[in-house]
């Protein structure tokens, strides 16, 4: 009886913890939602169009939503990341493709995520940003060679959850006028802008359904020791967390199209997405778009070095964890070295980090078949997932987002050529 | 094996639909010519720089806000005047030499913008303000 006792008032004293964890793992989600090819992106689609790329944005979460915690359910049930999963199902041989083609596109993205972090610092000190890159780079490294993994995965996104206030400035403004909402289900696509209005909606599914969300969730699934217990907690990180994130990007559509696109601003530059919140809220109202930019940047920074330094010492069988010393992963810590290093040589020459986010886009879009393609064996896979493989429904919307991700594949390199790269 | 095989055939057939629809799209109306898109974008880019300018000396922005944003302005438009004569679909000359006159006096704000109290930042704004509209006109009647 007495023992009865004991265990209710352990559950009792658990159940707080666990809200805790599913908060934070809601507010992660939801601040790693958002980074410089998201902002990006959804800046420059209000900008040009209005409401008219809403639908992609909508259709981009579903699916990252689905795959998400598909990865995460993977990971937690059959204690391995999805990157290891690929190799071991598939072989090395074919292992190569998917890794290959995210060391490309999301070298590129890194680059542009360090570029948003000192883009950020200087519309906070009036800096110029090429000045702060180098010493931005350098901070990035050390704080992913010193912290814990909780520090990286949740530190940038608790700060991140401010990108909240975007939403608070579409209200402050009084939403779009209704003279912008027929653009929502009739986007104004003037003759020859059509290369560009698909390209943009390539680029926000590329943004949106980045690969290495699928890597670094399921590795930090593994890293943080999930199990079966933890698929609700999936559940709800996945579905609420990237829905917040979402809602987030759907305001900065909605204030570039209520604020930029009367003036023929096309949101070229970071800078200028951010004007609207100075026009909702004043000086505070810029400071905090720099405040989001810094945070989702930062996080997202951290995301695509760890992720990309996983799916190497995953593929290759080395030691890998960001919980581990670096002596004690020592070539995982050289990859994530060399990442920055390299993603810091990029992000020096390449010039606007915006212009590089956009690009890095196209090619995650390009790339996403070859990533994608494993889940759909992977989880009907009883050795891995047991009883908790795809259902029906499952599988029809994985097949579903298959077909998608094969179709922007197709198009998203003309696009890119045809419509100059998006301005 | 199997999967390698069939990965490359993916990546094949990807190339080639990729190709035949770039050719494909390039034939038709569904992009716009090289002068639109750069006068487009330069008077998008004029406005941001105005409504930078105008927000910081009207409490909206900081001007540190207003500083860094300059100096992505200013490697967006840097270069604008040699390029436009020779882009393609550029109008006649007499339309080019217009939108360059607009184009010097605007791209001096940008490069040094007045964010403190000792300058006309007004005349700065309406210096912006009318190459963007030139700009953005020479885009409307090109496309």
């Amino acid at each position: 009886m007495s023992d009865k006792k004991e265990k209710g008032k352990e559950k009792s004293a658990k159940q707080p913890a666990k809200w805790l964890n599913i908060l934070l793992g809601v507010v992660t989600a939801t601040g790693g939602f958002l980074d410089a090819g998201t902002i990006s992106t959804s800046g420059a689609a209000g900008a040009l169009f209005g409401l008219g790329l809403i639908w992609a944005i909508v259709l981009a979460t579903l699916a990252a939503i689905l795959l998400v915690e598909m990865s995460g359910r993977l990971a937690a049930v059959s204690g391995r990341p999805y990157g290891g999963v690929i190799r071991e199902r598939f072989g090395f041989s074919f292992y190569l493709l998917p890794l290959a083609s995210e060391l490309i596109a999301e070298t590129l993205l890194l680059a542009a995520e360090i570029g948003g972090v000192a883009i950020a610092i200087s519309l906070i000190t009036g800096l110029s940003w090429r000045l702060l890159f180098p010493f931005v780079a350098l901070g990035i490294w050390i704080l992913l060679w010193r912290s814990s993994f909780s520090v990286i995965e949740n530190g940038p996104a608790i700060i991140g959850i401010i990108a909240l206030a975007t939403i608070a400035a579409v209200v402050a403004l009084g939403g779009p006028p209704p003279s912008l909402l027929p653009t929502l289900w009739h986007p104004d696509v003037q003759q020859g802008e059509w290369a560009e209005y698909l390209y943009l909606a390539a680029a926000i599914m590329g943004s949106t359904i980045s690969p290495y969300l699928l890597y670094f969730y399921s590795s930090g699934a593994v890293e943080e020791g999930w199990s079966r217990d933890d698929l609700g907690l999936n559940r709800l990180t996945a579905g609420l967390g990237m829905g917040f994130g979402s809602l987030c990007s759907i305001a900065v559509v909605v204030l570039a199209a209520v604020v930029l696109r009367p003036h023929g601003i096309q949101a070229n530059t970071l800078g200028e997405i951010g004007l609207p919140m100075g026009q909702a809220f004043g000086p505070v109202g810029g400071i905090l778009f720099a405040v989001i930019l810094f945070a989702t940047c930062l996080g997202a920074a951290f995301e695509v070095s760890l992720s990309l330094s996983y799916n190497i010492a995953q593929g290759f069988g080395w030691e890998w964890g960001e919980g581990k010393r670096p002596v004690e992963a020592a070539r995982f810590n050289v990859v994530l070295t060399a990442l920055v290093i390299v993603a810091a040589l990029i992000g020096l020459f390449a010039g606007d980090p915006l212009r590089l986010a956009v690009f890095a886009s196209t090619l995650l879009a390009l790339f996403l078949p070859f990533s994608l393609s494993p889940l759909l064996i992977i989880m009907n896979d009883r050795e891995y997932l047991g009883e908790h493989t795809n259902g029906r429904f499952a599988n029809i919307a994985t097949i579903a987002v298959l077909a998608m991700a094969f179709l922007v594949a197709v198009v998203s390199i003309p696009l890119l050529i045809l419509s100059g790269g998006g301005g | 094996m199997r999967h390698l095989l069939c990965a490359r055939a993916v990546s094949c057939a990807l190339l080639c639909v990729s190709l035949a629809l770039c050719l494909a799209l390039s034939g038709c109306a569904a992009t716009q010519s090289d002068f639109t898109r750069q006068t487009a974008s330069a008077g998008g880019e004029f406005a941001a720089a105005a409504l930078t300018l105008a927000g910081a000396h009207q409490g909206r922005l900081t001007f540190a806000y207003a500083r860094g944003s300059f100096v992505n302005y200013q490697s967006q438009l840097d270069g604008l005047d040699a390029q436009l004569p020779g882009l393609q679909g550029a109008p006649d000359e007499a339309s080019v030499h217009h939108l360059l006159a607009l184009y010097a006096p605007a791209m001096r704000a940008v490069e040094q913008p007045c964010l403190d109290t000792a300058c006309d930042w007004r005349a700065q704004v309406n210096a912006l303000n009318r190459a963007s509209a030139a700009f953005l006109r020479a885009a409307e009647t090109s496309a």
